[in-house]
């Protein structure tokens, strides 16, 4: 049982961590908390319910063109959206506030195309193959999760550190006004920045889809608490971060649920969120941040 | 005259409850204002509510005290568990803060979710009507008198000097502390007394009513209002109790427009709806008198 | 988008009526048509739809054709009182069916009790909602009349010694399914191995079930909805939990079989409801369900429909006078004598019994039927 509960831990704190990564990324290089994520990662599991049932599309194909209309989702909300904001130089809380308000919009729209049910993809097109090993069962498409969570965190990390647009990012994360006066195209970056979280947001949203197979309007919601408590324990704006905090809280959920009670699984993440932060006020591994008002 | 009476008889009768809620939503909107106006961005309000509106139902059902008793018990309890948490709590700052009071009210949902006396998910049912209009406008009145007399006073100021530079107002020898958990623990007694109002006039309450999204909403409204004075909260906290009642004609697209105008009062009104010097401006054109 | 010209037919409808005719007979329909509990009350619209476009086709209820205003709850506890509100004393309705939710009745049923208006709940099972008053009535069966029913016949069924439970615990209908459960497993002697837990919006129940595996039960007692339940069932089966499962009310929907294929093999079901059920009456409503909505109705739209045609035959009894408060207390009045045979069967009322021994509302009582899942699909069970 402990190898099978270890395993689902795994499988669950990588579904965390994949739909933490856009999320964090987007504080990390814009500041702002995008309350609008957990809508960006359903309106991607729904273009690639709508692009496989309506045009039979492959499995590939779908998953690509959530991506692509996520991202540009995400690409507006910054350009018509945050930018202004920027501009405008409004108070921290304002575009957390708009987001809020996507958020209701998106969710809004996808219950007006497409109904309150549950969907669900095909059955044929979810991939097959399912390994036993001793007691233990896992499906392929939980390896799937487990890896590509990994390589997204890996390849946005070697990014971040290795390549030029990593360090312009960088940059503008310490101090967008510095990174400005450097010659950084900065408002051009947080349009990339947006694109490429959203486009995390909605591959997210395709395999935690097809894994649970229950797409919603509202499915976003409960993501959109756990991510918030993923990208605290892991330091907000931390590409490793998300990662971990991803595995800790699944391990912590997991763990709690087999061996306390599974009535407390969301009562230990988050009581757990908060003794961590009045222990560690900058979250479990996040580095100090001294930004005072 | 008659037909007035009469038809503002099934007006009364069928918007009350409608008032109500923009009273006791004033209430809260003013509560994360108290806070904010001390530099702190708490979203532990809806959990404050959630205990106010529980101990103060569970004091009606089971010990049947008074309705002034029971309210006074509804913003005394969440003022104590503020008092409590606050000193760890408030040494957080800025998001992380906001983050820790989300992480407080969940917990505090999930334990009444699975405590016995709190009737787990199903709540509590069979709450008697006690509240009336007028006592939703004494408090509210009350709660703005007191908050303005605070504004003007020592206190307000320090408040003001915590919000604008905490190191600065710490070497002026404000004690910054006591400050932020007296802004802290006042807004959980404002909320709480708010959440014994609602549920003596809604006949029930349950966990979910004091989740993740309450919390959002209450700031919303604060937000969406202008925090600058005490006009803006309410004033938010009205508009976005009515905005939903108003669109009931658009049907399925009632909370695509609730979203597109949250987005759009954000774009188009940074500091919110209210802002004192832009509406005083316009004030003044039009009656010449004081605003 | 089909609502706009539905209620402008509404409209004229009802101009021509002022000219022509009687006067129609207005009621409420108060249902979460948006939000998280629009699945269901979306559902339950189309139901009394349905069943009002077919009364008024052959001619409505004594020459009085049926007007339904509509409104939209929100599935939110003060959008439920407004929305009574609205309906009882500016719109003046007859009667009001709704809310969707049982948290959302207990917000808004008093408001009705208090007017004297007749609530007619069609989907909230709770305890404790007929306690509200003699105004309340609901069609919408309870799960202590289903439960005892459905374990019994599986336990004697697969022989079973022990099971193990998994229930919803922030859900009124759940937990309170579970509750039921809890005393008829007690009641039964049936041990229970381990109890767990889940919360909506959970996707993943894997820790859980394979805590459930290692206790090593005969069958799985499921408080669930149906949504939860198919992901329960598959990732159960993904598990290697190969036990049946024994499930309450909310399993009730061809959605599950949809969804959960042959891993829901071996369920027992008690329900007052299954799309299979091969009375004439159901067969008609299916299919004419289908012809307008385009997809399968639910138990949820079954009990809508149902509840219509029992105001119906009320109605038939009443002599309405005009005098909206006059006529709210004859349909009170006539309302517990209705009995119909329905798509959920035959139908009557029976006095609720009430905690406080005050006079309550009015429960259905009805029997359930009992389904085996075979081959995906909901099969009467006939004990041999």
């Amino acid at each position: 049982m402990l190898e099978q509960q270890l395993l689902n831990a795994l499988t669950l704190g990588s579904v965390y961590a994949l739909f933490a990564l856009g999320f964090t990324l987007v504080f990390g290089v814009l500041a702002v908390i995008n309350l609008s994520h957990g809508a960006v990662f359903m309106v991607g599991s729904y273009v690639a319910l709508a692009l496989i049932t309506h045009l039979q599309a492959s499995l590939w194909v779908a998953m690509l063109g959530a991506m692509l209309a996520s991202g540009i989702v995400g690409l507006l909300v910054d350009m018509l959206i945050l930018k202004p904001l920027r501009a405008r130089n409004a108070p921290h809380l304002i575009p957390m506030i708009a987001t809020i308000g996507v958020g209701i919009m998106l969710t809004s729209a996808a219950q007006g195309l497409f109904g309150a049910e549950v969907l669900r993809f095909p059955e044929e097109t979810l991939p097959a193959g399912e390994f036993v090993i001793g007691d233990v069962h896992v499906r392929a498409l939980e390896i799937a999760i487990v890896a590509i969570a990994f390589l997204l965190m890996a390849v946005l990390f070697v990014a971040l550190k290795r390549t030029q647009l990593g360090r312009a990012l960088r940059a503008i994360a310490e101090s967008p006004k510095a990174a400005w006066l450097l010659g950084i195209n900065v408002e051009g970056l947080f349009h990339i920045t947006s694109f490429a979280a959203a486009a995390l947001g909605g591959i997210a949203g395709v395999l935690i889809g097809l894994n649970f197979n229950a797409i919603t309007p509202f499915m976003g919601q409960p993501m959109l608490h756990k991510g918030i408590a993923v990208i605290i324990l892991g330091g907000m704006g931390d590409i490793r971060g998300a990662l971990i905090g991803g595995l800790f809280l699944g391990f912590a959920e997991v763990i709690s649920k087999a061996y306390l009670s599974s009535q407390m699984g969301d009562a230990v993440a988050f009581g757990l969120l908060f003794l961590i932060l009045l222990v560690r006020p900058s979250g479990l591994f996040g580095r100090k941040l001294e930004r005072k008002a | 005259m008659e037909w007035l009476t009469a038809n503002f008889g099934d007006f009364w009768s069928t918007y009350s409850t409608l008032v109500f809620s923009v009273g006791v939503h004033a209430m809260l909107a003013l509560s994360i204002w108290l806070t904010l106006s001390c530099g702190l961005l708490s979203l532990a309000n809806a959990a404050f509510m959630g205990i106010g509106a529980y101990v103060s139902a569970l004091l009606t059902l089971n010990l049947g005290w008074s309705f002034p008793a029971v309210l006074l018990a509804g913003g005394v309890a969440p003022a104590a568990v503020a008092l409590l948490i606050g000193a760890p709590v408030l040494r957080l700052s800025g998001v992380y803060l906001a983050m820790a009071t989300l992480a407080f009210g969940e917990v505090v949902r999930i334990t009444v979710l699975n405590l016995e006396i709190t009737g787990g998910p199903e709540g509590l049912n069979g709450i008697p009507l006690s509240t009336e209009g007028w006592h939703i406008a004494l408090l509210l009145a009350l709660t703005i008198y007191g908050l303005a007399r605070l504004r003007r006073s020592k206190v307000g100021r320090a408040f003001e000097a915590i919000k604008e530079d905490e190191v600065a107002a710490r070497l002026m020898g404000i004690n910054v502390d006591r400050y932020k958990l007296l802004a802290f623990t006042l807004g959980g007694f404002i909320a709480g007394v708010a959440g014994a109002l609602n549920a003596h006039f809604t006949f029930f309450i349950s966990p979910r009513e004091y989740g993740f999204e309450n919390a959002v909403d209450i700031l919303t409204m604060a937000v969406l209002g202008g925090v600058s004075d005490l006009i803006g909260p309410m004033l938010g906290a009205a508009i976005l109790t009515l905005l939903p009642e108003l669109l009931r004609s658009l049907h399925d697209f009632r909370s695509l427009v609730n979203g597109a105008v949250l987005v759009l009062v954000v774009l188009f009104l940074p500091k919110g709806i209210w802002e004192p010097r832009r509406i005083r401006a316009w004030f003044q054109r039009m009656i010449g008198g004081r605003a | 988008m089909r609502f706009l010209p539905k209620t402008l037919a509404l409209v004229s409808a009802l101009a021509c009526a002022g000219l022509a005719q009687a006067a129609d007979i207005k009621i409420g329909v108060a249902e979460a048509l948006t939000g998280g509990a629009a699945q269901y009350g979306v559902s339950i619209r189309n139901g009394f739809q349905l069943a009002a476009e077919e009364i008024n086709a052959k001619g409505g209820i004594n020459g009085n054709k049926i007007q339904l205003v509509i409104e939209d709850e929100q599935g939110k506890k003060e959008e439920g009182i407004n929305v009574f509100k609205k309906l009882i004393f500016q719109d003046k309705v007859l009667m009001v069916f709704g809310p969707t939710l049982s948290n959302s009745m207990f917000a808004a049923g008093p408001v009705a009790n208090a007017a004297k208006t007749v609530v007619f709940g069609t989907s909230n099972t709770a305890n404790g909602i007929t306690d509200i008053g003699p105004y309340v009535f609901r069609n919408s069966v309870m799960e202590s009349d289903v439960l005892p029913v459905t374990v019994a016949t599986a336990t004697k069924h697969y022989k079973l010694k022990k099971v193990a439970v998994i229930y919803g615990n922030d859900d009124a209908f759940t937990k309170s399914g579970y509750d039921v459960f809890k005393k008829v497993l007690e009641d039964q002697k049936l041990p229970v191995t381990t109890t767990e837990t889940y919360v909506k919006g959970d996707v993943d129940f894997k820790a859980q079930l394979t805590k459930i595996k290692a206790s090593n039960p005969d069958a799985v007692v499921c408080s669930c909805l149906a949504e939860e339940a198919a992901n329960i069932m598959l990732q159960a089966r993904g598990l290697g939990l190969k036990v049946p499962f024994i499930g309450g009310n909310g399993f009730n929907s061809p959605k599950l079989f949809e969804i959960s294929k042959l891993a829901g093999e071996g369920t027992f079901v008690g329900s007052p409801w299954s799309n299979t059920n091969p009375a004439p009456v159901n067969k008609a409503f299916v299919a004419a369900y289908e012809k307008k909505f385009g997809g399968e109705p639910n138990q949820f739209a079954a009990q809508g429909y149902d509840a219509l045609y029992i105001a119906a035959a009320a109605l038939k009894d009443v002599k309405l006078t005009g005098d909206i408060n006059a006529d709210r207390e004859a349909l009170k009045n006539a309302l517990p004598k209705a009995t119909i045979s329905g798509v959920t069967g035959p139908f009557k009322f029976r006095p609720a019994v009430t905690k406080n021994g005050k006079p309550g509302g009015w429960d259905a009582d009805q029997k359930p039927f009992i389904y085996l899942v075979k081959g995906g699909k909901f099969t009467l069970y006939d004990a041999k």
